[in-house]
């Protein structure tokens, strides 16, 4: 197979009209009057509603905005401006209540201050990886990271019990959306669209009956750096476009890279690519300008997230 | 062995060398297996990568890293968590071996 840096571009046109037909079938297969969709503020959300619009017609979008306390307050301007742009019907509902309830916000304070115990509401947190793995190699570990509210940071190394609690209670708030859309799914008799792409899709990236419940995923087989491609290609508006692409889900703000993948998206997805097309290792480093020890040291990063995300990927398995 | 602090430490003193490390290496190997393998190892050799072989994902390395923190009476830094010192038994085993100071012929001290 031929691998080179521009392996990743794509004929836009053609593949957005793909898009379209899949949309197009499977809603009609599934007898669905059209999709809501979770708008994020972010760029797959964005290209996911734009494509929508184009496949199955403005007026059968819908898009729900789900802010949080600790959301970036840009992410609800910029999908409603986006949505406005699309001329899409759209409804904000806070979360913020529904996650009281649920107690998420106290637990995931209450791992917290198993680390440090001054945590309170002031504060802010993130959970990071190590940084940069083809500059050096390190095991997948995560470090918690808090704000004081002054401007005072501290870091931990997080244990599996504490670690557990804290995603625990975060992934809380992706599966809190999930519920709301499909509300709105079911009452309006519309599939729930899914905004994961393919990057995230290898990586298990996304969480479990959170942002991976859904009725269908128009973006799963495109590679962040595609997701680019077609967003600017539909007209998807600036402010989307050069945000650094973040979880928004810590009160501390993190990049994707940051918190999980490790390697800019740039070099990710080519390095992706070339692994699930199992590139020898050689033309991988000819191509990439990487040595043989950065090109292993992805692969078996890759290799074991993917592995350890397996059951992400799969439905329950069950006797036959 | 010896109790520092109230917790079990492995101590040894110079000149242990190669019984050293296969010491700390059946310790860990009785550790992973019983925590990763459901108590099957029969595949699990000393040179046998955690990684590649899929035995011991991120969060399987934090309770691996409690463990010898809790066991050996160290405190293993973010530096050190690198497969050179993490990746296999024999790998964990110098590791160790060169945190509670001990010296293997060839091998510099832990500073």
């Amino acid at each position: 197979m031929d691998f080179h840096k521009n392996i990743l571009q794509i004929d836009s046109k053609s593949e957005v009209q793909r898009i379209c037909l899949f949309l197009q079938k499977h809603a009609r297969a599934m007898k669905r009057d059209g999709v809501v969709i979770g708008l994020s503020g972010g760029v797959d959300s964005a290209l996911s509603a734009a494509i929508c619009v184009k496949a199955l017609g403005k007026d059968n979008v819908f898009g729900l905005i789900l802010p949080e306390k600790e959301s970036n307050p840009v992410s609800a301007d910029y999908a409603a401006k986006h949505a406005k742009e699309l001329d899409i019907e759209t409804e904000t509902v806070d979360i913020t209540p529904a996650l009281e309830a649920f107690g998420t916000y106290e637990k995931r304070d209450k791992a917290i201050q198993q680390v440090f115990p001054e945590y309170n509401h002031e504060c802010k947190s993130k959970i990071t990886l190590p940084a940069n793995l083809l500059a050096r190699d390190a095991f997948n570990f995560f470090t918690l990271k808090i704000e004081d509210g002054k401007g005072k940071v501290k870091s931990a190394r997080l244990d599996k019990q504490t670690l557990n609690g804290i995603v625990a209670a975060t992934d809380s708030k992706q599966r809190t959306r999930m519920m709301h859309l499909y509300y709105y799914a079911e009452r309006m008799n519309y599939l729930v669209c899914g905004t994961t792409n393919k990057t995230e899709t290898i990586e298990g990236f996304f969480v479990k009956y959170g942002d991976g419940g859904v009725d269908i995923e128009p973006i799963g087989h495109l590679y962040k750096t595609q997701v680019y491609q077609l967003a600017e290609y539909l007209g998807v508006i600036r402010e989307i476009i050069e945000r650094a692409p973040s979880p928004d889900t810590f009160s501390f703000p993190v990049s994707d890279e940051e918190f999980y993948f490790r390697i800019p998206y740039e070099t990710l997805d080519l390095l992706l690519y070339a692994w699930e097309h199992k590139i020898p290792v050689e033309e991988i480093c000819e191509v990439m300008d990487l040595t043989q020890e950065q090109v292993k040291r992805a692969v078996r990063d890759f290799d074991a997230k993917y592995t350890a995300t397996r059951h992400l990927r799969q439905l329950p398995p069950a006797l036959a | 062995m010896v109790w520092q602090y109230g917790r079990r430490v492995f101590w040894f003193g110079h000149n242990e060398d190669r019984r050293t490390i296969m010491v700390h290496v059946e310790a860990v190997r009785e550790f992973v297996v019983e925590n990763f393998l459901f108590g099957d190892g029969v595949n699990l050799k000393d040179d046998t990568s955690f990684l590649e072989s899929g035995i011991i994902d991120s969060t399987g390395i934090l309770e691996l890293i409690t463990f010898l923190e809790e066991t050996y009476g160290i405190q293993i830094e973010d530096e050190e968590l690198v497969p050179e010192n993490m990746d296999s038994l024999q790998n964990v085993a110098r590791f160790v071996a060169r945190k509670v100071g001990v010296s293997r012929a060839g091998e510099p001290q832990d500073s």
